[in-house]
């Protein structure tokens, strides 16, 4: 398989999720466009890591070190809107700012 | 030590000692044969340095005008101890009488430019403290203004001469300066700035209008200011710088038709007058534009004769008129009438001042201008700069005045001292120290007389033309006329002093708004301009500062984008 589509595939989430963080309004939307990014950086990870054959696979050890990472980031995120929206009875951002 | 400060007699005995001092100084000088003594400088063209040394020179003529200046300072100082002594600001008035005789000393005795200068504008400030001496009234706070700022345009006049004549000749001192044979240079610019300072010095026209506004100062004021100083500083200076001009046809033309139309016209105003005071203003303005007549025909000795016996008898009737208004409480005519009993000394003291106005025989009036009218009949052959037709012309007019001057005198001493008594008028004879300089000016009126010239020709046509305007108004008194006739345009004396009291104001304002919508419209453009460029562009940075994160990492991602692509196409 060419190197092609892994990459256009992350470079569309990469798009999408950065289309999420900066143009919505809704918290929980945002961590999820974070999250799209996130995972669309995983893939070229995996990708790279296959294209290369390295023997001793740093990109998917580094995939599974995001992960896990992202995962402890959700969960903090998630709280947070938690928090905010228990505070304020809203998780639109720009309603909090104000 | 109060008392005697507050004495009157202290200034007027500081006056005299002033006169006294001038006057042995002066008088060895009356004698001195040769009238401009020409002393070159030898060492030449140096590089001219405005100096301030007094050197003081003196000869005949200028001897005769510091002891007149003198003269009648003190006996003005004199009479200003009856006439004003009661008044608050007494003191400071006094002694910037003394003041203005020194500065008068000041122009007629030193040959320094500078000085001559110095004075000049000295007299220019006194005249104005004095005439606005009583300045609790509107009236004499406009008229001192005006006698200083219409004055003002001849200070500049002379500045400009004395630079003009630093430069071509080298040197700052009238003696030094003295052209020789002929050869004068930059004749005609001299003579034309000469012109200009002694036209705004004495108020001819067409700087006329503040001599006669100047009349709300106290009477005495106007006797000094008309006789002894200030106006009389002027025709001094034409006489003395005349060989500077004397080859400028231009210059000495343009002096004529000035001298010209002043005299006639003062001649006219003064004819129409109501006002005592204002009348002898205007009768000055004509008699000095007399002088100028003569100066203007080569003939400065004639001028200054005539400005020695016109100021003897201009103070005899302005101080006489200060004894009418002591007595009557105004200068106006229909006030006055009926003197010759209450009021002896001053009916014939002024009768007297009348005559030497009229110019009769033997008052030192007709000597003096059959001298002036000789000068312009010689002028007439033309052998002179002036051209023959422009002397006859003034010779003519000259002759005009002459019969207008002694209608209008025949005029004010009917209405002033003849004539009916006003109703309830309790006229009574001023104080001693008031009629005592009126006999002495009398004196002096035949006094000056003696040992003036006499041509016969001239001396038989102005007695006659004099005779005529005597006559002339002597006939419509008895026939019953008040004479009092004044044709709408010569009561208003012309509208002449428009250009003054409404076109220099407008024109002024106008410049002022002018100046006000150019600052506005072209200079405040750059400030304001920048102003608004400032809030446009602080306007746009606000927009980008806009307090939304989202819209920060927006621009932050558009940012990467541009540096990726850029990287991309440029590697």
């Amino acid at each position: 398989m060419p190197l092609l589509y892994p990459l256009l595939l992350s470079s569309a989430l990469f798009g999408i999720g950065l289309y999420g963080v900066l143009a919505r309004r809704n918290a929980v939307l945002m961590l999820l466009g974070v999250e799209l990014m996130l995972n669309a950086v995983n893939l070229n990870l995996v990708a790279f890591d296959a294209w290369f054959a390295d023997q001793l696979h740093t990109g998917q050890v580094l995939t599974l070190f995001t992960i896990a990472i992202a995962a402890a980031e959700i969960g903090l995120g998630l709280a947070i809107v938690l928090a905010l929206f228990r505070a304020l009875r809203t998780v639109d951002v720009d309603g909090v700012g104000r | 030590m109060r008392s005697v400060l507050r004495s009157h007699w202290l200034y007027v005995a500081l006056t005299a000692v002033l006169a006294l001092v001038a006057a042995i100084w002066a008088v060895p000088h009356l004698s001195e044969p040769g009238w401009f003594a020409y002393a070159p400088d030898p060492t030449g063209f140096t590089p001219p340095l405005p100096t301030l040394s007094p050197d003081l020179f003196l000869f005949p003529a200028s001897a005769q005008i510091v002891l007149l200046a003198v003269g009648v300072g003190l006996l003005v100082q004199i009479y200003s101890t009856a006439y004003l002594g009661h008044h608050q600001r007494y003191r400071s008035y006094a002694m910037v009488i003394v003041l203005f005789l020194v500065a008068m000393i000041a122009v007629v005795g030193t040959t320094n430019l500078w000085v001559l200068l110095v004075g000049w504008e000295v007299m220019g400030l006194c005249s104005y403290l004095l005439i606005g001496h009583e300045w609790e009234t509107g009236e004499a706070r406009a008229g001192a203004a005006k006698a200083f700022l219409v004055t003002r345009i001849a200070d500049l006049g002379l500045v400009l001469a004395i630079l003009v004549i630093g430069e071509t000749y080298g040197t700052y001192d009238l003696l030094g300066a003295q052209p020789l044979d002929g050869e004068a240079k930059n004749a005609t610019a001299i003579g034309l700035l000469v012109l200009v300072a002694v036209v705004g010095k004495s108020a001819q026209f067409p700087l006329h209008s503040w001599l006669p506004d100047a009349m709300p100062g106290p009477t005495p004021i106007t006797a000094l200011i008309h006789a002894a100083t200030m106006v009389a500083a002027g025709v001094y200076l034409a006489a003395r710088m005349l060989p500077f001009y004397a080859d400028s046809t231009v210059a000495l033309t343009a002096m004529a038709v000035i001298a010209g139309i002043t005299m006639l016209m003062g001649a006219l105003f003064a004819l129409v007058q109501t006002d005592l005071k204002r009348a002898l203003a205007w009768s000055t303005v004509s008699q000095l534009a007399l002088m100028f007549a003569a100066v203007a025909a080569s003939d400065p000795e004639a001028g200054l004769d005539h400005l020695v016996a016109h100021g003897v008898f201009k103070a005899l009737l302005f101080l006489g008129c200060g004894c009418l208004m002591h007595a009557v409480g105004t200068s106006a005519l229909s006030a006055m009438g009926g003197m010759r009993r209450p009021m002896p000394v001053t009916f014939w003291t002024m009768t007297i001042g009348f005559a030497a106005l009229a110019g009769i025989v033997p008052t030192a009036g007709f000597f003096t201008k059959d001298s002036v009218l000789h000068a312009l009949e010689s002028a007439t052959e033309g052998d002179g700069a002036l051209a023959g037709g422009t002397a006859w012309a003034l010779f003519v007019v000259a002759l005009i005045t002459s019969l207008v001057t002694a209608a209008y005198a025949t005029r004010l001493w009917l209405k002033t001292l003849l004539g009916p008594a006003p109703g309830g008028l309790d006229a009574h004879e001023a104080p001693l120290a008031m009629t005592g300089p009126l006999v002495v000016l009398a004196v002096a009126t035949f006094a000056v007389s003696i040992g003036q010239p006499f041509h016969h020709g001239i001396g038989v046509v102005s007695t006659v033309i004099a005779a005529a305007g005597i006559g002339l108004v002597l006939l419509m008194w008895r026939r019953g006329s008040s004479l009092d006739w004044a044709p709408a345009p010569l009561a208003a004396e012309l509208g002449l002093d428009r250009p003054f009291s409404r076109w220099v104001p407008r024109l002024t304002g106008d410049v002022a708004s002018a100046v006000v919508d150019l600052d506005r419209d072209a200079v405040d453009v750059y400030p304001r301009g920048g102003a608004a460029a400032a809030a446009l562009g602080t306007r746009g940075l606000a927009l980008v500062q806009s307090r939304n994160v989202q819209r920060y990492a927006t621009v932050l991602a558009a940012g990467v984008v541009v540096l990726v692509v850029v990287g991309v196409v440029v590697s």
